[in-house]
């Protein structure tokens, strides 16, 4: 039997272009070298995956401004902080007074929230179906203990109508595992109906190697296909028990995208009865028109339209300890992953 | 005395310079530092042989101030012990100086010189100056100390960052990652259950069986902040020169790597407190090999790369793919307060 590898190798058919849209994949593939292995014709793409890097500016002005004006104590995972906003990053506001913490689960912005009644805790909820649920939980656990300083401000996104709307950005994409582990394949198999092809695909770099020898030999036929190719934690239906505490807490919405614009029911919000748990309308904010940086061309990486290394602020006004797109800050994201793992001998 | 017994915390007055201050020298420092060197006087008088010392100062600020594997007081011994040792310097003599926060618990304090007292022991070095000052409640996290030391030179061994040649091999001497992966567990930020204990140990006995060796070692490095993936960039730096890695050789425990896989961490850029990262030229490799492997904390020392010409300034690795990548430069990242 061939290996995937020699498939891979082996390969001289037409023009694929692979788009991976999970920030954990970027970071494999880049660190792996596996783009230094591939036949010139497969391209692969780093899509919009990273929670961070689809984070809109005006989502970070929002936080920005409930910790500076409404004085409230923000909960965040760390990769945040620095994503730059219109104005300033968290990292900014925190040099202006703004109480900024990292936290590693949402359930520890609602124990901060517990031990400190007298300050107003907002957990800022970005992230896809992976993340989702344990916000979720958060929010149900505050609502439980009737915590009345506690609420998220949320930005969580969900993968499907992303894929509709990047449909034509590639021949295949690489699904997510963890989010497919959440969300089940059902979802995916639909998608072979709209002419979007892809493959389920695990982390390792056998999980990798063998996803992208499956869409080259599934590729062949010039049919939609769909396969799983990481069985060993993605089952058909899912998760039952997440996919039911995200429909109790949470409803569809359209969301903003960053680079990509507003894609029509991609994100979660909270359901009316929670309504008490959602910073924005806690603290009324206003509608905010984020700015980004008009060089930054993050928004066409994320499409596949241009590589990190054709903007000209890469690696000069745009790194990591210095960014200005969000492709930069996160380790996931596709930008710092060229700047950290890029070009051997010119980079 | 009978007054220290039964006061169980270190107070404001522990650190005023009066009766209570010698006290607790007696019953803490002096009952376990003793030895002949270690005087009750201003400073320390001690012979010198003819040759160089090499000399060096660090502080400690772990937080945990105790974690499996070690605490602070052992730390605080090993950290100047290996700086001294990888310049290839016998270390002699060390001071300790020791800023504690109001209402530290005695018994810790005892625990912590009593760890010192024997990783100087093990290390052949003597404490014989000191000092204690007691900082306010909140001040200080507990217990801070500095320790000082001068080590003699061995005639014959020169070692520096800037000596690295192309046709070096790259030896660490056991598995990388352990004492920042450690402390990371033990803060119980994550709530991750593993059994990994610190590498944290005095390496002069590691040294001396590789110049036992071979003379002919052109770095000896400690891993420490930023582990080996920073010291590999320091020394491509300071070299000029290009470094080859082949990830599958890089020694992992298992557990560190299961730690690594979850977070996202890189073991390159945990920080280790017993590992060393030598580089000599690759026919000395084997008998340096087989001198650390017999050390008990060296067992897993590995060649893990080489040094070239080419690329000069960065780490190239071969992944477990068989491609090769850059080693992403130190970041943002590390972990504060490690050591």
């Amino acid at each position: 039997m061939e290996s995937a590898k020699q498939i891979i190798d082996s390969y001289n058919g037409r023009k694929l272009r692979v788009m991976e849209v999970c920030g954990t994949h970027t970071h494999e593939i880049f660190r792996l070298g596996i783009r230094r292995i591939l036949p010139p014709q497969i391209e692969l793409i780093s899509g919009p995956g990273c929670p961070v890097c689809v984070t809109p500016a005006g989502y970070i002005d929002e936080a920005v401004m409930l910790a500076l004006e409404h004085g409230a104590v923000i909960c965040t995972f760390g990769d945040l902080i620095r994503v730059p906003g219109s104005e300033m990053s968290l990292a900014g506001a925190r040099s202006k007074g703004a109480a900024v913490k990292t936290v590693y689960s949402p359930l520890d912005a609602v124990d901060f929230a517990r031990e400190n009644p007298d300050k107003q805790v907002v957990f800022l909820a970005v992230g896809f179906e992976t993340t989702v649920p344990a916000a979720c939980l958060a929010v149900k656990k505050a609502a439980a203990e009737g915590l009345a300083n506690f609420s998220i401000l949320g930005a969580n996104k969900t993968m499907p109508n992303a894929y509709k709307a990047l449909k034509g950005s590639a021949d295949a994409f690489l699904y997510p595992g963890h989010v497919n582990a959440i969300t089940g394949t059902a979802v995916c198999e639909g998608l072979v109906k709209l002419g979007v092809s892809g493959v389920v695909a695990g982390f390792t770099a056998d999980e990798i190697l063998t996803a992208l020898a499956v869409i080259i030999r599934l590729s062949a036929s010039g049919e939609p296909f769909f396969r799983n190719c990481y069985p060993r934690v993605v089952r058909p239906e899912g998760s039952p028990a997440a996919l039911k505490l995200m429909d109790a807490i949470m409803e569809p919405c359209d969301a903003e995208w960053r680079g990509l614009g507003v894609i029509p029911m991609s994100g979660l919000k909270l359901r009316p009865a929670f309504a008490a748990y959602d910073a924005r309308l806690k603290f009324t904010l206003p509608p905010v028109a984020g700015r980004s940086n008009p060089a930054c061309r993050c928004g066409e990486v994320l499409q596949g339209k241009c590589k990190s290394t054709d903007c000209k602020l890469f690696g000069t006004a745009c790194t990591p300890l210095h960014p200005v797109g969000a492709c930069m800050v996160s380790n996931e994201g596709a930008c710092s992953a060229y700047y950290q793992y890029g070009d051997i001998l010119n980079g | 005395m009978d007054n220290m017994n039964k006061n169980d915390f270190v107070t404001l007055a522990h650190g005023a310079g009066g009766r209570q201050t010698a006290e607790l020298i007696d019953r803490v420092f002096k009952a376990h530092f003793s030895n002949p060197d270690f005087t009750g006087d201003d400073a320390a008088v001690l012979p010198v042989d003819a040759g160089k010392i090499a000399f060096t100062t660090d502080g400690f600020i772990v937080s945990p101030f105790e974690f499996p594997g070690g605490n602070i007081g052992k730390l605080s011994i090993c950290g100047t012990v290996n700086d001294l040792a990888c310049m290839g310097a016998k270390p002699l003599y060390l001071s300790c100086a020791f800023v504690i926060e109001e209402g530290f618990p005695l018994a810790k304090l005892e625990e912590i010189a009593a760890a010192m007292k024997k990783t100087a022991d093990e290390a052949g070095v003597r404490i014989v100056a000191g000092d204690t000052k007691v900082a306010g409640k909140g001040q200080v996290d507990h217990v801070f100390i500095t320790t000082t030391g001068v080590g003699q030179l061995t005639e014959g061994v020169r070692t520096s960052g800037a000596f690295a040649k192309p046709g070096d091999a790259v030896i660490v001497t056991g598995d990388v990652g352990r004492h920042g992966c450690t402390i990371l567990l033990a803060r119980n930020e994550f709530e991750i259950d593993a059994d990994v204990t610190s590498d944290c140990a005095p390496l002069w006995g590691t040294v001396k069986s590789m110049i036992d060796a071979s003379h002919d070692i052109h770095v000896i490095r400690d891993a420490t902040r930023g582990g080996v993936g920073t010291v590999l960039y320091e020394i491509a730096d300071q070299s000029k020169v290009g470094i080859r890695l082949n990830s599958a050789d890089v020694p992992v425990a298992p557990e560190v790597r299961g730690v690594c896989g979850m977070l996202g961490l890189e073991p390159l850029y945990l920080a280790c407190e017993g590992r060393l990262v030598v580089f000599a030229p690759k026919s000395e490799a084997p008998a340096i090999l087989e001198a650390l492997r017999k050390g008990p904390y060296s067992a897993n020392a590995a060649v893990i790369g080489e040094v070239v010409a080419d690329h000069p300034g960065k780490v190239v690795m071969t992944t477990e793919i068989g491609a090769q990548s850059l080693l992403p430069q130190p970041g943002g990242e590390l972990l504060p307060r490690i050591c």
